[in-house]
C-alpha cells in the first residue's frame, strides 16, 4: 500500500507538476499569442483607417482605448458600431458624431477574443510608446547613405585592375622591346653598359631619334593614330544627341529599386497610362496618396508631395490654392519627330517595360537604359516577332503574310512596321 | 476616248497670257531668294573686317557654350490630380452643339483641337461647314477680351455688375426703353433668360438682328398663310430644283443641311437607281450652287421679279397684270422650260428664291403652292427657327435710339456699328444711349463704342442649348474652363437682373428638366446624362400639312415691278449684287486666319473682296483684272479690284459682304473692303441689290488668287458625261466606254506588295459641291499653317488637299459646236455660258509615284499599304519631288511658319499653338509635305483595333476631309477588302483616275461628273 500510496503521491505530484507546467506554460503561450493575434488582426483589417499614435481617417487607437476602459462596451463598438448607434449609446453617438457620421466598418466576423486581442495589443504598444518618447525621436532614419555607392566601388576596382593589367603588360612589352634591342644592336648596349649617366642620356636621345627615322614604325603609329582618331570621331558623332544613362537629379529622391523592386508594385499601379495611351505618364499626385496618406507620412520626401497638393497631414485637409506641381526631370527624350505609343508596345505587343527602360525596379534612381536611337527601335523591329497569338485583329494579317513570306519569322518589320511613316508623321 | 471638251481653271491659262506661262514654266513660280537671305543677315561682302571677327567670334562661343549642355533639360509636369476621365495622351469627345447643329468635340489633355460632325446630327449626319471646323481656332485668339471694361478701363465683374444693375435701375426709373439686339436667338434657355429679363426690366424689348436676313421669307409665310416662320425645305424630296439666286448650297440658311439633301438624289447610290433630280438657277453673280447647277441662266438682279411673275403665269396658265418680258431672250425661254418641267414634277418641285424682298417672296410661296410642294418639299409645321431677324424692327430700333428714346442697349452677338447698312448714323445716334453694354468676345467695332464690355465665353467654353428647327433640340457643353476671364451673357443677364438661380448651369438644367428632356423621352439625372452623351432630342416631327395660296397677286406684282424698276440699270451703269461670302459668312469670324486663306469655291480668291464682273464688259471698258474700280451706289463707294468671273451676268457687279472690318482683330482687319452700307431698305426689308456707277481708280490691286497655282497645262483631268449619256452608259465619258485600259502592261516599276492593307479613296465629283469644309478640315488635323495673302501671291499657299474648280464652256453634247482643243476658243466668246467642275485634289498617293524615284534622299517613299510616306526629317528640300509630281500636290515650307515673326497673326505665339494636334508633328523650313492620308488616323484606328482585339471594321478609319463631308463625296477604305465601301465605289463604271495614262497609278479614283442635262436645254 505504502508503495502504492507512494506511487500514487509521486504520480500525482508528477501529474500536478506536469499540470501546474503546461497550464503555466500554456497561459504564458496564451499571453504571448494575445498581442500576437492581436497585431496580426489590427494588421490586416484596422491599419486602413486607424493609426496608434496619431489620428488617421478614425482616431488614434492608442490613447483612445486607454482612455476608454470599458472593454465591454470596446468589443460591441469594434464588431457591430451601427447598432450602438442606431440604440442611441451616448458615447457611441459621441464619438459618431464626433467624425462627421461616418460610421465605422462593421467586423462582425471578429470573435470576442479576437477583438480583445485586438485591445491588448493596442493598449501594449501603446504603453511601450508612451515609455520611450524620447528613444523614436533621437534614433533617426537608419538609411543613411553608408560610403561610397556601389558603382564607385566597383569602378574604382574595375580601374586598378585595368591600371594593374595596363602597367604588366606595358612592362612585359617594354622588357621585349630591350631584349630585341640587345639582340639586334649589341654595340649600343655595350656602350650604355659601359658609360655613365651622361652617355646613358645620349644613348635614350639616340634612341628616340632611331626610332623617328624607323620610317615603317613612324608610319605605322601615324596610321594607327589616324584610325583611332577616326574611329572615336565617327562613334561620337554617332551618339551624338544620344543620351544613354542620362540620370538627371529629379526633385523628389523616389526610388524605383524600393516600389517596383521591394514592394514589387506592378509598374501600371502607377504608368497606368502605358496601357492604353500612347503616354505611359507620370502618375499623378493622388496616386501616390492612395498609399502616402498612411504609408511614411513622416518622411521629409513624402512631405514634398504634401507641399505640392497642399495637403495638412495633421488635419487631412487639402488646400488647392497652395498646391504647385511637381516638376519631375523627363529622363526619355523621344523628339517630336517621331511618334511612339506605348499602349502599342505594351499592350499589343506585350513587351516588358524592362526591355526598353531595363532593370528599373533596381534602379533607386531612374536613368535612361536604352539609346532611344532610330537604329535601336529598328533593329528591335527586324527581330521581335508580332505576338497575334489570340488576337484576332491579326488573324487575316498573318494569314496574308504566311503567304508571301511561306512559314518564315513574320517580325514586326514584316508588316511595315520599319517603314518611315508609321512612326514620322 | 478621252473627252474633247476643253476646262481650265482660270482666263490666263486659258488664254495662255505671258505672266501665266512664265510663272507656270516652273513648279515654283519663284526661285528661293539666297541673295536676300544672304544681305539680309549681314553677310554681304560689305561686311567690315572687325564685324565679321566679332561675329566668328560670338559664333565659335555661342557654340561651344550650347554644346556643353549635354542634355537639354525637359520638365515633365503630372497633374496634381488627374481628373478620373482624363489619359494623357488620349482625346476625349464631348457633345456640343455649333449654331443649332450637333457636333463632337475632340479635346486632349483638356483642350478643345477639333470640332466634328455628330454622325446622328439632325442636319447633315457628320458633316460640318468650313466656318464650324475653323471656330475652334476662335477659342486660343490672343486677341479676345480678357475681361470686362467699363469705359475702355479694365474692371472686375462685381464692379461691372454693380455699374451695369445701378445704371439699369435708372434707365427703368427714367421710363426709358432697355433694347437687347441679338443675332437670331434659338436657344430656349436664353430665350427663357431674356423673358425673365423682360419681366424684371419691363421695358425691355427683345430684337433679333440678322446682318443677313430671311425677313422677307418669314413675312411673306405670315401674309401668305397666317405663319410667321422659315420653313424647313427638305431639297431631298425635290426632283426638279429652281432656285432664283438662293446659294442654298453655300450661304442660304442652312447649307450644310440643303447639301446633304441635294446630293442624295445625285450621288453615285441615286445614279446607280438611274435617279438624278434637276437643278436650274437663275442668278447673277456665280454662286457655289450656280456652278453645281444642271443649267445656270445668267439674270440680272432687275430681271429676278419679272421672271418670277413670268414663271408663275407660264404655271398657272394666267396673265398677271403688268406682266412683260424680262428683256432677255434667254432667261424668257429658260422660264417656259423651267416651267414646263416644274409641272411635270408636281409634288416633287421646289421654286425658292434668295431674294429678301417680301413681295418676291409671297410670289414664290404662290409658285410652291401650285406645284404642290407645301407639305412635300416646304415643310411649314416643323419651321427652320435660325433666323427670325425683323429688319424693320431693327430700324425701328435705329430710330428710337436717334429720338434719345432708349436708355440702355445690350448687344450679344451682333455688331450693328460694323454690319448695319446705315452705320455711321447708328453710330452717332448710339452716343445718346446712357448705358450700352456689348458681350462681344472681341473689342469689335460696336464693342468699341459701348459703355461696357461683357465678353462673352467662346461657345466651347459654354452651357447652353439650341433650338435651330422645331423638335430638334441641341445642348452646348463646355469643353474646356474658361481662358479668359469672360463670362456668359445669359448669367451676366441673370446676375443683372438678380435672378435666384446665380449660374446659367443651373438654369439650363432648370430648362431641360422643365419639358425639353421629356420630347426625347428622358428624365431626371439620368436623362441629362443621356442627353450629355446623344448631344440632342429629337422630338417627333408634326405632319408636315399642304397649304394653299390663295391672295390676290395684282399688289403684289406690282410691288415687285417696282422695286425691279428700281434696281434696274440703264445706260451705262451697273447692277450692283451683293452676296454673302462661302467663308468669311457675314463676317462675325473676320479674324479667323483659317477662313481668311481659304480659297473661295467660285473665284479661289483668298484674303479679299473684290468686284466680279463679265469678261465682255472688261473688255467693253477696257479693264484688267486687278484693276481697282471704285464703286457708287446708295451714296456710298469703295475702291475694289475687279474680277473676270465668267458666268456674270453682263451688265453687273457682284460683291462680296462680310469683309472690311476696322476691328476684327490683327488678321481681319482691313481685308478687303466694307460692302454693307450698299444694302438698302425697301419695303421694310434689307435689300441686296443696288444701281451702281463706277470708273477706275487707277491702280492696280493684285488679288491672291489661288485658281492657276497647280496648272495641269490643259491635260485631261475631268471627265464628266450628261445624264441621257449616263443611263445609256454607266461608263460614258469616263474615257472607259469600251472597258478599261491597261496601262501597266509594261511597266518601268516594280509592283508594290500590299498584303494587308491597300489604303485608297474614291472620290465622286457629282456629290461634291466645292464648298471647301474638307480644306478647313484638314487644316485643324494635320497643323497646316497659315501663310498670308503675300505668300499665296506667290503660289505657296499650304493646303495639302485644294478644289480645283475648272470652267468650260456649255456645249451639251452638241459636237458640232463642241469646242475643242484644236478649236480657236476666241471665236466663241461665250463667257456667260460656262459650266463649273470641282475636283478636290490632293496626293494620290501613287503605286508608281513618279515623286518617290526622284529623291536622293530616300525621304518619301512607299508603304506596304498602299501609302506614299513623307519623312520630314529626311528631307533635304531639293524639291524634285513637286517637280516631278504630276497632280502638283506637293508643298514646300519657304518658312519656319511657326516660328516666324512675319506669321505672328495667324498660329504662332505659344497660346494659339495649343490647338495644334499632338499626334502630328509641325514641319521647319526647307522640307516638304503633302496629304500624308492622315495618317495618324489610320494608325490609332488600327490600334485600336488590335486592343480590342479584333479585325478592323471598314468605315471605322475615316480622313479629316472625308468625315467634315456633308455630301459624303470622300469614301476612304481599303482596296484588298472587295465588300469596302471604297472597293463598290471605285468598281463603279463611273471611276477613272487622273493622268491615268501616265501609269503612275493613283490611289485615289474620281468618279465622272454627270449632269441632268435635257437635250432642249435653252440656249440664247
Amino acid at each position: 500500500m505504502r508503495s502504492f500510496s507512494l506511487i500514487l503521491k509521486q504520480f500525482s505530484r508528477s501529474v500536478l507538476l506536469i499540470a501546474g507546467f503546461a497550464f503555466w506554460s500554456l497561459s504564458n503561450a496564451y499571453a504571448q499569442t494575445d498581442a500576437a493575434k492581436g497585431e496580426a488582426i489590427f494588421k490586416s483589417k484596422c491599419t486602413t483607417c486607424h493609426k496608434i499614435e496619431s489620428r488617421l481617417i478614425g482616431p488614434a487607437l492608442g490613447p483612445q482605448l486607454t482612455e476608454e476602459t470599458d472593454d465591454k462596451y470596446l468589443i460591441q463598438w469594434i464588431q457591430n458600431n451601427q447598432a450602438l448607434i442606431a440604440a442611441k449609446n451616448p458615447k457611441a453617438l459621441k464619438i459618431y458624431n464626433e467624425y462627421n457620421q461616418s460610421g465605422m466598418t462593421v467586423f462582425a466576423d471578429l470573435s470576442d477574443a479576437d477583438v480583445g486581442n485586438i485591445i491588448t495589443y493596442v493598449r501594449n504598444t501603446w504603453k511601450e510608446d508612451q515609455a520611450k518618447p524620447a528613444a523614436g525621436a533621437a534614433a533617426p532614419d537608419a538609411k543613411v547613405e553608408s560610403g561610397p555607392s556601389d558603382m564607385v566601388v566597383f569602378g574604382l576596382i574595375g580601374i586598378i585592375v585595368i591600371a594593374f593589367i595596363v602597367i604588366l603588360v606595358l612592362n612585359r612589352v617594354v622588357g621585349s622591346l630591350e631584349r630585341i634591342l640587345l639582340k639586334n644592336k649589341d654595340l649600343v648596349i655595350e656602350d650604355e653598359v659601359t658609360a655613365d649617366g651622361a652617355v646613358a642620356v645620349d644613348a635614350k636621345k639616340e634612341f628616340i631619334a632611331k626610332i623617328l627615322k624607323n620610317k615603317k614604325l613612324v608610319f605605322f603609329i601615324l596610321v594607327a593614330g589616324t584610325v583611332a582618331m577616326c574611329s572615336w570621331g565617327w562613334v561620337s558623332l554617332w551618339n551624338t544627341n544620344v543620351h544613354q544613362g542620362y540620370q538627371p537629379v529629379q526633385p523628389i529622391k523616389y526610388s524605383h529599386e524600393l516600389h517596383a523592386g521591394i514592394m514589387k508594385i506592378d509598374c501600371q499601379y502607377c504608368h497606368s497610362g502605358a496601357y492604353k495611351s500612347k503616354n505611359a505618364s507620370i502618375p499623378s499626385l493622388n496616386v501616390c496618396m492612395n498609399c502616402h496618406k498612411v504609408v511614411k507620412t513622416e518622411s521629409e520626401e513624402i512631405h514634398k508631395i504634401y507641399d505640392a497638393l497642399g495637403y495638412d497631414p495633421k488635419t487631412q485637409k487639402y488646400d488647392s490654392t497652395q498646391a504647385k506641381p511637381i516638376q519631375w526631370v523627363r529622363i526619355h527624350n523621344l523628339p517630336d519627330l517621331a511618334y511612339f505609343n506605348h499602349s502599342q508596345h505594351v499592350k499589343v505587343g506585350g513587351i516588358k517595360c524592362q526591355q526598353c527602360h531595363g532593370p528599373v525596379q533596381e534602379m533607386k534612381e531612374v536613368y535612361q537604359y536604352s539609346p532611344l536611337t532610330m537604329k535601336w527601335c529598328i533593329q528591335c523591329h527586324k527581330r521581335t516577332e508580332v505576338n497575334g497569338k489570340g488576337n484576332a485583329y491579326y488573324d487575316s494579317i498573318l494569314a496574308a503574310h504566311d503567304k508571301i513570306k511561306k512559314g518564315e519569322k513574320v517580325t514586326a518589320a514584316v508588316l511595315g512596321g520599319i517603314e518611315c511613316g508609321k512612326c514620322h508623321y | 476616248m478621252d473627252s474633247n471638251k476643253k476646262y481650265w481653271k482660270g482666263l490666263e491659262e486659258l488664254n495662255r497670257t505671258p505672266e501665266f506661262v512664265e510663272k507656270n514654266k516652273n513648279e515654283f513660280a519663284e526661285p528661293i531668294p539666297i541673295e536676300e537671305v544672304l544681305s539680309g543677315s549681314g553677310l554681304s561682302s560689305k561686311t567690315p573686317r572687325r564685324d565679321f571677327l566679332k561675329a566668328l567670334g560670338f559664333g565659335v562661343g555661342a557654340v561651344t557654350l550650347a554644346a556643353c549642355q549635354k542634355v537639354p533639360v525637359h520638365k515633365s509636369i503630372p497633374y496634381l490630380i488627374k481628373p478620373e476621365e482624363v489619359t494623357p495622351g488620349v482625346a476625349n469627345y464631348y457633345t456640343s452643339s455649333y449654331e443649332g447643329q450637333a457636333i463632337l468635340v475632340k479635346t486632349r489633355e483638356g483642350r478643345p483641337i477639333k470640332v466634328e460632325g455628330n454622325p446622328n446630327d439632325l442636319f447633315s449626319k457628320g458633316g460640318l461647314s468650313a466656318q464650324a471646323q475653323a471656330s475652334v481656332l476662335d477659342l486660343y485668339d490672343i486677341n479676345r477680351l480678357q475681361g470686362p471694361r467699363i469705359k475702355g478701363v479694365e474692371a472686375g465683374w462685381e464692379e461691372t455688375d454693380a455699374y451695369i444693375k445701378k445704371e439699369l435701375a435708372a434707365v427703368a426709373a427714367s421710363g426709358k426703353g432697355i433694347r437687347l439686339v441679338t443675332s437670331t436667338v434659338y436657344s430656349p434657355s436664353t430665350l427663357a433668360v431674356i423673358a425673365e429679363f423682360t419681366a424684371k426690366y419691363p421695358t425691355t424689348k427683345h430684337i433679333n438682328y440678322d446682318t443677313v436676313s430671311y425677313t422677307g421669307i418669314i413675312q411673306a409665310n405670315q401674309n401668305s398663310f397666317g405663319k410667321a416662320v422659315l420653313p424647313h425645305y427638305n431639297f431631298d424630296k425635290a426632283d426638279v430644283i429652281v432656285s432664283f439666286g438662293a446659294d442654298f448650297l453655300g450661304t442660304w440658311i442652312s447649307g450644310e443641311e440643303f447639301t446633304r439633301q441635294y446630293v442624295s438624289n445625285r450621288n453615285s447610290k441615286s445614279l446607280a437607281n438611274k435617279k438624278m433630280s434637276r437643278h436650274i438657277q437663275f442668278e447673277t453673280g456665280m454662286s457655289m450652287t450656280g456652278t453645281n447647277a444642271d443649267a445656270r441662266i445668267t439674270t440680272k438682279p432687275s430681271e429676278i421679279g419679272v421672271a418670277l411673275i413670268n414663271l408663275y403665269n407660264a404655271i398657272a396658265g394666267t396673265t398677271l397684270p403688268g406682266s412683260k418680258a424680262t428683256g432677255s431672250k434667254k432667261v424668257d425661254t429658260a422660264i417656259m422650260l423651267a416651267a414646263k418641267e416644274l409641272v411635270a414634277a408636281k409634288g416633287k418641285a421646289l421654286v425658292v428664291s434668295g431674294s429678301n424682298d417680301v413681295a418676291t417672296q409671297v410670289l414664290v410661296n404662290a409658285i410652291n403652292s401650285l406645284l404642290g410642294s407645301y407639305g412635300t418639299t416646304i415643310d411649314l409645321d416643323n419651321p427652320s427657327k435660325q433666323y427670325a431677324g425683323n429688319d424693320a424692327a431693327f430700324v425701328e430700333f435705329v430710330n428710337e435710339v436717334k429720338r434719345g428714346d432708349v436708355g440702355a442697349v445690350l448687344f450679344l452677338n451682333a455688331n450693328p456699328a460694323y454690319d448695319y447698312y446705315k452705320a455711321d448714323e447708328f453710330k452717332a445716334a448710339l452716343k445718346n444711349v446712357r448705358l450700352s453694354v456689348s458681350f462681344a468676345d472681341h473689342a469689335d467695332e460696336t464693342a468699341l463704342l459701348a459703355t461696357v464690355n461683357a465678353p462673352n465665353h467662346h461657345y466651347l467654353e459654354s452651357w447652353g442649348d439650341a433650338n435651330a428647327v422645331e423638335g430638334y433640340y441641341t445642348v452646348i457643353q463646355p469643353a474646356i474652363n474658361p481662358v479668359y476671364n469672360t463670362r456668359q451673357a445669359e448669367h451676366s443677364l441673370l446676375a443683372w437682373m438678380e435672378n435666384p438661380i446665380k449660374d446659367y448651369y443651373t438654369y439650363v438644367r432648370k430648362t431641360w428638366d422643365s419639358g425639353l428632356l421629356a420630347k426625347g423621352g428622358l428624365s431626371g439625372q439620368k436623362g441629362w446624362e443621356a442627353l450629355l452623351q446623344a448631344g440632342m432630342v429629337v422630338a417627333t416631327p408634326a405632319a408636315a400639312g399642304a397649304y394653299s395660296f390663295s391672295l390676290d397677286l395684282a399688289g403684289v406684282t406690282q410691288k415687285i415691278l417696282t422695286q425691279s424698276k428700281a434696281v434696274a440699270a440703264d445706260g451705262d451703269k451697273f447692277e450692283l449684287q451683293l452676296y454673302v461670302s462661302q467663308a468669311i459668312g457675314d463676317g462675325k469670324r473676320g479674324n479667323n486666319p483659317w477662313l481668311q486663306e481659304l480659297p473661295d469655291p467660285v473665284s479661289k480668291v483668298t484674303w479679299d473682296n473684290f468686284a466680279a464682273m463679265s469678261i465682255s464688259d472688261m473688255k467693253k471698258l477696257k479693264l484688267e483684272e486687278g484693276d481697282v474700280i471704285k464703286i457708287d451706289a446708295n451714296g456710298y463707294s469703295v475702291e475694289l479690284p475687279v474680277l473676270a468671273q465668267p458666268g456674270q451676268t453682263q451688265g453687273t457687279l457682284s460683291v462680296a459682304v462680310g469683309y472690311g472690318r476696322t476691328n476684327a482683330g490683327p488678321v481681319g482687319n482691313n481685308v478687303g473692303k466694307n460692302a454693307f452700307p450698299f444694302f438698302s431698305l425697301s419695303n421694310g426689308t434689307f435689300q441686296t441689290a443696288a444701281v451702281a456707277t463706277f470708273k477706275s481708280a487707277g491702280y492696280k490691286s493684285p488679288l491672291a488668287q489661288t485658281q492657276t497655282h497647280h496648272s495641269y497645262e490643259g491635260r485631261s483631268v475631268i471627265r464628266e458625261a450628261t445624264f441621257v449619256e449616263y443611263k445609256k452608259n454607266p461608263a460614258a465619258g469616263s474615257g472607259n466606254e469600251h472597258g478599261r485600259k491597261d496601262y501597266n502592261a509594261e511597266s518601268l516599276w516594280d509592283n508594290h506588295d500590299r498584303p494587308v492593307y491597300d489604303w485608297v479613296m474614291a472620290i465622286d465629283l457629282n456629290a461634291c459641291t466645292g464648298c471647301g469644309a474638307c480644306v478647313v478640315a484638314c487644316s485643324a488635323e494635320n497643323n497646316i499653317p497659315v501663310v498670308g495673302k503675300d505668300e499665296v501671291s506667290r503660289r505657296r499657299e499650304m493646303h495639302w488637299i485644294r478644289i480645283d474648280r475648272y470652267y468650260s464652256y456649255n456645249d451639251h453634247g452638241n459636237s458640232e459646236e463642241a469646242v475643242t482643243k484644236e478649236k480657236e476658243i476666241d471665236k466663241l466668246d461665250n463667257f456667260d455660258n460656262v459650266s463649273v467642275v470641282h475636283q478636290p485634289m490632293l496626293c494620290q498617293h501613287c503605286d508608281h509615284a513618279p515623286c518617290e524615284t526622284v529623291c536622293p534622299v530616300l525621304a518619301t517613299v512607299h508603304s506596304s499599304e498602299g501609302l506614299n510616306h513623307m519623312a520630314y526629317n529626311r528631307c533635304v528640300g531639293t524639291r524634285y519631288c513637286a517637280n516631278n509630281c504630276p497632280f502638283k500636290v506637293r508643298r514646300f515650307n519657304w518658312f519656319n511658319y511657326w516660328n516666324d515673326a512675319r506669321f505672328d497673326n495667324y498660329l504662332q505665339g505659344e497660346h494659339t499653338q495649343l490647338v495644334l494636334n499632338p499626334d502630328v508633328v509641325t514641319r521647319f523650313r526647307g522640307v516638304m509635305e503633302k496629304c500624308s492620308m492622315c495618317i495618324q488616323r489610320i494608325q490609332a484606328g488600327k490600334l485600336k483595333a488590335k486592343i480590342e482585339k479584333r479585325p478592323l471594321k471598314d468605315g471605322e478609319i475615316k480622313m479629316a476631309c472625308q468625315q467634315t463631308c456633308s455630301a459624303n463625296a470622300i469614301v476612304f477604305g481599303n482596296r484588298n477588302d472587295p465588300n469596302s465601301e471604297v472597293s463598290k465605289a471605285l468598281a463603279s463604271e463611273r471611276t477613272y483616275y487622273v493622268l491615268e495614262e501616265l501609269n503612275v497609278q493613283p490611289g485615289i479614283g474620281y468618279q465622272t461628273k454627270v449632269r441632268n442635262i435635257i437635250e432642249t436645254e435653252a440656249q440664247a
